[in-house]
């Protein structure tokens, strides 16, 4: 797979507070905030089906869970390996977005990381981050 | 690189000097966007981060932090003159109180606290469909459950599209879907929006 660029979003899982307290540990069954997991538009064709990152026209490859991405943000450089623990974003909700740090840009969500992972790569009062998502 | 690495020692020296009794907002706090810190500590894939900590504030004694993770774990925070805070903008210690949810990144120390180098209080960052939209606020559905987003004037910002961030949060319509980042009120069902992301 070649690198796919696009925007990275954060979520909660597993045992939390707040509004993330009903989220649960994800599709997987694994996925916790704390860890270093991502969420993934297509890891089942159920996921797909809510997901239809196609929509945006994105290919994003079947990946199951357990599967490792790195994402790099490309506001800064600094990059993170993560495993796929749910599914997610929710793609087609945001066809057509677009994301910049001067002159580098995402369009379209492909990829939430979890608070862990998104927060050492960029501060979690950024919501949305324009990267590269590949599997090196 | 070299910055994050300075910032690093930086901390690590305020906890071992013992500065972190000097309460941050004697310096005020670095905006978070800035202070974030690279993880000299290789994570592997999936696994737990020990240089994170996610849960609630259940004591303040100077400037150590008593925090009980949702999983039952135990932290102890030292917060440093060195230490972003963010409480739905850049804040000083004061604003950290019991209860509050938290979220931290920073380094371990020998005796296993940590040395917070971020701190985001209460921070939440929801998506949902918007059910109703009053003044000043925003009915969302949220998993299943209703969560009411207030708009903070002066602070909360709308983003449509990814464009340029703005205060009018006007072209927000009834059944439309959003991402609110926000702080959230502890054991309520609301929060304030710092940043509300939705298509026009």
């Amino acid at each position: 797979m070649a690198g796919i660029y696009g925007e990275a979003s954060w979520f909660c899982c597993g045992n939390a507070w707040g509004p993330c307290a009903s989220t649960g540990h994800g599709a997987c069954g694994t996925c916790n905030s704390g860890s270093r997991q991502h969420a993934w538009p297509n890891t089942s064709d159920a996921c797909f089906a809510i997901t239809h990152p196609d929509t945006c026209g994105e290919p994003l490859s079947r990946r199951g869970c357990g599967f490792k991405h790195y994402t790099t943000n490309r506001c800064n450089g600094l990059k993170v390996g993560t495993t796929i623990a749910d599914c997610g974003p929710q793609t087609d909700l945001w066809c057509g977005e677009r994301t910049c740090c001067g002159s580098a840009c995402g369009s379209n969500r492909i990829i939430d990381l979890t608070a862990s992972a998104f927060s050492a790569i960029s501060s979690l009062s950024v919501g949305v981050r324009p990267v590269l998502v590949d599997v090196v | 690189m070299d910055t994050t690495i300075n910032r690093r020692r930086l901390l690590s020296a305020a906890v071992l000097s013992g500065a972190g009794i000097v309460g941050a907002t004697a310096l005020g706090s670095l905006a978070p966007e800035a202070a974030f810190a690279a993880d000299p500590v290789e994570v592997d894939p999936g696994a737990p981060d020990p240089n994170f900590v996610e849960g609630r504030i259940s004591s303040i004694t100077g400037t150590t932090l008593l925090v009980n993770s949702s999983d039952g774990s135990l932290h102890r925070l030292q917060i440093t003159v060195a230490t972003s805070i963010w409480k739905l903008h850049p804040a000083g210690f004061e604003a950290i109180a019991v209860g509050d949810g938290l979220y931290a990144r920073g380094v371990r120390m020998p005796d296993g606290s940590l040395a917070t180098d971020s701190l985001w209080l209460n921070i939440v960052n929801v998506q949902g469909h918007v059910a109703a939209i009053g003044r000043n606020v925003l009915h969302l559905d949220h998993k299943g459950r209703r969560i009411v987003a207030h708009a903070v004037p002066g602070r909360s910002a709308a983003v449509y599209n990814g464009t340029p961030a703005v205060s009018d949060l006007s072209m927000i319509k009834v059944g439309g879907h959003v991402q609110v980042l926000g702080a959230w009120h502890p054991d309520t069902n609301e929060i304030d929006i710092a940043t509300v992301y939705a298509r026009a």
